[in-house]
């Protein structure tokens, strides 16, 4: 029965550029959910890691399940439509996209009305659908852009009010927020966010860690790439540490904190003795 | 036995030639990351100016050599100057539309100058051929060996051991890098379109001599050759681009050995096509490297469409529709409908091009299948005129995505690339199945337009027919982009990666775009062949393809009624002004020229 | 502190840039004393490598003034800059990867005519970093991370620069060749080559600066004396913190 609450599993993941180890030997498991961070310096290997993950890379070995199922290889459009949703670390908004149209195309595995599952001739009726419009089309397009409404919302009133803004004259936190709104809006079983308070000054930070903690409080299942520590320790059940590809350390957060190899990795020795005054404090 | 030796020495001559233009492709490639297609141009020039020394100016063979190269470079630097340095903060795909936009320029000024006569180029060398093994060998081919060998070695030489050599080298592995060196990528630049000038105007001279004829459409023929050449040896990569060339020479003159010599090109862009399939950083390259950097939303100038009130439209397409019951001229309907029917081809062409951004530069092909189509559906099938047209559509829409589909996986320049060879292959197979298209006799005594019985022979008749197809296509073409099928193109376009990591179907979504834009340009395609009554392989030539893609782009790139409003100031304005034919393409290149880099988005804004 | 403060090498005041209409630095201001080792310590995407792409004039800024040994540097491409006495080592080293390890090398002399003293800097270098003399004629590609990052130092050392910027140079490096790099830094600084860094790596770079600033969403949050900022908790709660720095 445990397996059923496994939702994300990898074992052995390797990714290797020429001489280049990116991501070496990599296992982890992820219950459903759970919040685990991965930390580590720039360079460590998180980002290839969420690709292999949503299979925008392949891997040189090792394998990644997903809800027991054995999706190693698997096209990025497929593992969307299997409920999993990632942001990008620099921002991949479609620029001359608005706010909204951004954010349904993050709901676009969930069409059914106008996309229907027939083979074949699947693509030939979806541009049917398109063109003729008959009101279960019209009604389900309504109801998902009422959805985006909610799903904006949740942003208070930095996305609302430029709904029909295209994506480029948006700020850089506010193109953060799209990202994360259109990953919602494909309604993720499990949720990769890479760095989402990237470039955020310390009141979005805390705005995005309330989201985010919201989030793991109805139950999504999420993997958070993330250099800000103090957010990483309030969220995260379990803490991944990874350096040069490999993870070096695993476990909840205070005791990743203090374990001697992370500090030296990933904050320097010099840092050391502060980290280990605030443990204490 | 003799003669596979004599088709091998001549593939290898011709994969010399082919070499002298792929190499400065690669080079300006290398430091750019730009295919300049306007190469073939340069090559053209230089054939001219062979001629202006050799027959006018009677100069010595070496002297004629250095004259070209050194003319030649002049033309090189005066493109980097003034066409494409303006550019270099534009979106990806301006320096591409503009050495396009150069290259007309250049081969109608050619044109204008000596008229489109072809004429003799002599070799001033001995008439003699030597046997060698079973085969034999003329001075000419010595000559274009040499010249081969020579500038290889020499190209080795500078890149090896000048200063500016090492500047090449460096700005093309890391330009960024290179300019904190100290490396002026400026001088850089011109240094490469110099070289690569100054080789491409050599080989067109020896091309000239060795067939001992010069003609203006020379010049797409070697920027497709040397393209093909480049890309099978890998983009940028110089040594390959050599390897390309010498393969391609070699494919060529064995194919025309075994199948004849209207083969020849269908086998470079065959060619082309599967090693961009296979193998599209080349046959050199390492299959697998590093994911491409996130590119995103730099693929047009981010614009918003100029609003355009409803009333309005409907004001104007109100005049369009009444305008016949005025006493206009014969000559203003004929003009109209010329451009109604470019409008329907642009529309198509700025659905693929612009909305998804798939810059197709073969998009005349779906005119041909659409024209051929409905033309064989109503001479060998007797099918109704306006079913044919139709069955054009359709048979474009379905044919036309096939043939393109393997693009699919392809991004940037690669695609224009592949959509240009694809429009050469359609055109190529029509010259070659004579079974079905008889071949280069074409195809005559189409009957002309007709709806439920009635013929439609009078001008105002045409004129409303095709209005009401355009707007119709239009119409449509508006209804999709206001679907969810209009933000899928436009998210593809914008970001593939994203877009895939959401769910979206590369293959599938632009399959549908091409689907509907082929039908568009099948339909126009169809209602041209009923017009003409007469087509064959050149009726629908790449001209068109590029003509299309200058409406889009003054239009304003995805833009609807952009395209319509480009195709009537296009067809319409030169008309206006009684402009002489021969003066239009030149007004087209500069056109796309101006648009490029003064107004990227068109006049009414991309979508 | 009681150091008397030289004067100023590089400045960069009230620098404001942006791209597109994302504004990236806000108000930008930092000095670089000559002969100092000054790093900007900042988050991914607080404006940390943007700010050395407007020292090496790779991005314009919309308003501000950079002044470098008494004359403005706006306006002036990227290598009119490396040919005023500045050399970069570029994040990521940013080697030219096909080309030999001694080109690479020589390439960081690109700007100098004198042939004779390039090839006794060139000498020099191969004592300073002893490993690359076996490694010469090799692809740089082929290079181990560690190794990367010395040819790229000698590239930027060749040019005799006044200023060497760094974006991150111990990046991705283990800890063996964190220390050496480190430890080159300061050997460099010592023969009065003033150095710019960025990093994330808040505890090496301010083990080894004199002044240091804090960089947050494009503004400087806290700035002054490494050895002061080395102790202070606000410095990685600014970048690595995640609420309100104190």
């Amino acid at each position: 029965m445990a397996e059923q609450h496994t939702m994300l599993s990898l074992r052995g993941l390797t990714r290797r550029f020429g001489g280049l180890t990116a991501v070496d030997a990599i296992d982890l498991d992820l219950a459903k959910g759970e919040l685990v961070s991965i930390i580590g310096p720039n360079g460590a290997g998180k980002t290839t890691l969420f690709n292999l993950v949503t299979g925008l890379d392949r891997p040189d070995a090792g394998q990644v399940s997903f809800e027991g199922q054995d999706i190693t290889g698997f096209s990025p459009e497929r593992l969307a439509g299997q409920g999993i949703a990632r942001t990008f670390q620099l921002g991949r908004v479609f620029g001359n996209l608005s706010v909204m149209d951004n954010v349904l195309i993050g709901a676009h595995t969930r069409l059914r009305a106008v996309k229907p599952a027939v083979p074949v001739i699947g693509p030939l009726l979806e541009l049917g659908l398109a063109l003729l419009r008959p009101s279960s089309v019209r009604d389900e397009e309504a109801r998902l852009r009422e959805e985006v409404k909610t799903i904006l919302a949740r942003f208070g009133e930095r996305l609302l009010p430029r709904i029909d803004q295209p994506a480029y004259s948006l700020s850089y936190a506010n193109r953060r927020r799209v990202e994360i709104a259109r990953a919602l809006a494909l309604r993720p079983r499990l949720l990769l966010l890479d760095e989402p308070t990237a470039g955020m000054n310390p009141t979005e930070t805390a705005e995005m860690q309330a989201l985010v903690a919201e989030l793991k409080a109805e139950g999504l299942t999420i993997l958070l790439i993330e250099h800000k520590l103090e957010m990483v320790m309030r969220l995260s059940d379990r803490v991944i540490v990874m350096d040069e590809g490999k993870k070096i350390a695993e476990g909840p957060g205070e005791q990743v904190r203090v374990d001697p190899k992370v500090i030296e990795a990933y904050l320097g020795h010099g840092l050391s003795g502060t980290a280990e005054q605030e443990s204490a404090a | 036995m003799s003669s596979w030796l004599d088709y091998t020495i001549n593939g290898l001559i011709v994969g010399n030639v082919y070499a002298l233009v792929a190499v400065g492709l690669a080079l300006i490639f290398g430091v750019s990351r730009l295919i300049n297609f306007a190469q073939g141009s340069i090559y053209l020039v230089g054939a001219y100016i062979g001629w202006v020394a050799v027959v006018q100016l009677h100069t010595p063979l070496p002297l004629t050599i250095i004259v070209v190269a050194v003319a030649a470079a002049l033309v090189g630097l005066i493109i980097e100057r003034f066409g494409l340095r303006p550019l270099q903060n534009s979106v990806r795909i301006a320096p591409l539309l503009a050495t396009i936009g150069i290259s007309f320029v250049l081969d109608q000024l050619v044109m204008l100058t000596f008229s489109p006569n072809p004429r003799a180029l002599p070799s001033q060398l001995p008439d003699v051929r030597f046997q060698v093994g079973g085969g034999t060998i003329g001075p000419l081919d010595l000559l274009i060996a040499g010249v081969g060998l020579t500038s290889a070695l020499l190209l080795f030489v500078f890149l090896r051991y000048s200063k500016l050599g090492w500047a090449v080298r460096a700005a093309s592995q890391d330009r960024d890098a290179a300019m904190q060196m100290g490396v002026d990528v400026n001088r850089v630049n011109q240094a490469v379109f110099g070289i690569a000038a100054a080789l491409g105007g050599v080989s067109g001279m020896l091309v000239g001599m060795y067939y001992n004829q010069i003609d203006t459409a020379m010049s797409l023929q070697a920027t497709l050759k040397g393209v093909v050449a480049e890309v099978v040896g890998g983009a940028g990569n110089v040594p390959g681009a050599v390897i390309g060339s010498l393969l391609l020479g070699l494919v060529e003159s064995y194919g025309v050995a075994v199948f004849g010599t209207s083969y020849r090109n269908l086998f470079a862009f065959l060619l082309l096509v599967v090693v961009l399939v296979l193998r599209p950083n080349g046959l050199f390259a390492s299959a697998r490297q590093a994911p491409p950097e996130p590119l995103t939303g730099t693929f047009i100038a981010p614009s918003r469409p100029v609003p355009i009130p409803r009333w309005a439209l409907l004001a104007a397409a109100a005049i369009f529709a009444i305008l016949p019951l005025f006493p206009v001229s014969f000559y203003v309907l004929q003009t109209l409908i010329n451009a109604w029917l470019l409008g329907m081809l642009a529309l198509s062409l700025t659905l693929v091009a612009g909305t998804i951004g798939q810059v197709s530069l073969g998009h005349a092909a779906l005119l041909a299948i659409g024209a051929y189509t409905s033309a064989l559906l109503s001479l060998t099938f007797s099918a109704p005129v306006g079913l044919a047209i139709i069955g054009g559509g359709l048979m474009s829409a379905a044919l036309g995505t096939a043939l393109i589909s393997p693009s699919f996986r392809l991004r940037g320049h690669y695609v224009s690339i592949a959509t240009l060879a694809i429009g050469e292959i359609v055109s190529l197979v029509i010259l070659n199945w004579e079974s079905v298209t008889r071949g280069p006799i074409g195809i005559s005594g189409i009957p002309p337009l007709s709806l439920f019985g009635y013929e439609l022979i009078s001008p105002t008749s045409i004129y409303w027919f095709s209005f009401v197809v355009m707007v119709t296509l239009a119409l449509l073409q508006g209804r999709l982009l206001s679907s969810h099928l209009g933000r899928s193109f436009r998210a593809i376009r914008d970001d593939d990666i994203a877009a895939r990591a959401y769910g979206l179907s590369l293959n599938r979504y632009k399959s549908l775009a091409f689907i509907f834009g082929g039908f568009a340009a099948g339909i126009s395609g169809g209602i041209a062949a009923h017009l003409y009554s007469y087509i064959n392989h050149e009726t629908f030539n790449t001209q068109q393809s590029i003509l299309a893609l200058t409406v889009v782009i003054l239009g304003g790139l995805g833009n609807v009624v952009g395209a319509i409003v480009g195709a009537v100031a296009l067809v319409g304005l030169p008309e206006m002004f009684r402009i002489a034919a021969e003066y239009r393409i030149l007004i087209y290149g500069i056109v796309l020229l101006l648009l490029v880099r003064f107004r990227p988005q068109g006049l009414l804004g991309t979508m | 502190m009681t150091t008397n403060a030289p004067e100023p090498l590089l400045a960069l005041s009230n620098v404001n840039t942006f791209y597109g209409q994302a504004q990236v630095h806000f108000d930008l201001s930092i000095t670089v004393a000559r002969g100092h080792i000054v790093c900007l310590l900042g988050g991914n995407a607080s404006g940390k490598s943007t700010t050395m792409k407007i020292i090496l004039g790779l991005v314009k800024p919309r308003s501000g003034e950079v002044m470098f040994d008494g004359a403005s540097l706006i306006g002036l491409t990227t290598p009119q800059i490396v040919r005023r006495g500045i050399s970069s080592v570029p994040e990521a080293r940013r080697l030219f990867a096909d080309m030999s390890v001694r080109e690479n090398i020589l390439m960081g002399a690109f700007v100098r005519n004198d042939r004779d003293a390039v090839a006794q800097d060139l000498d020099k270098m191969l004592t300073l970093f002893p490993k690359l003399g076996q490694r010469l004629s090799q692809r740089a590609g082929s290079l181990s991370g560690g190794e990367q990052q010395m040819v790229a130092m000698a590239r930027a050392l060749m040019s005799r620069p006044r200023m060497i910027v760094m974006d991150e140079p111990t990046m991705g490096l283990s800890p063996l060749y964190v220390d050496r790099v480190l430890e080159l830094i300061r050997t460099i600084n010592q023969e009065d080559v003033s150095v710019f860094m960025v990093e994330q790596n808040a505890s090496l770079a301010l083990e080894i600066a004199h002044e240091a600033y804090v960089l947050q969403t494009g503004k400087i949050v806290l700035s002054g004396p490494a050895r002061t900022l080395k102790d202070d908790p606000r410095v990685r709660d600014a970048y690595l913190g995640g609420s309100e720095a104190a």
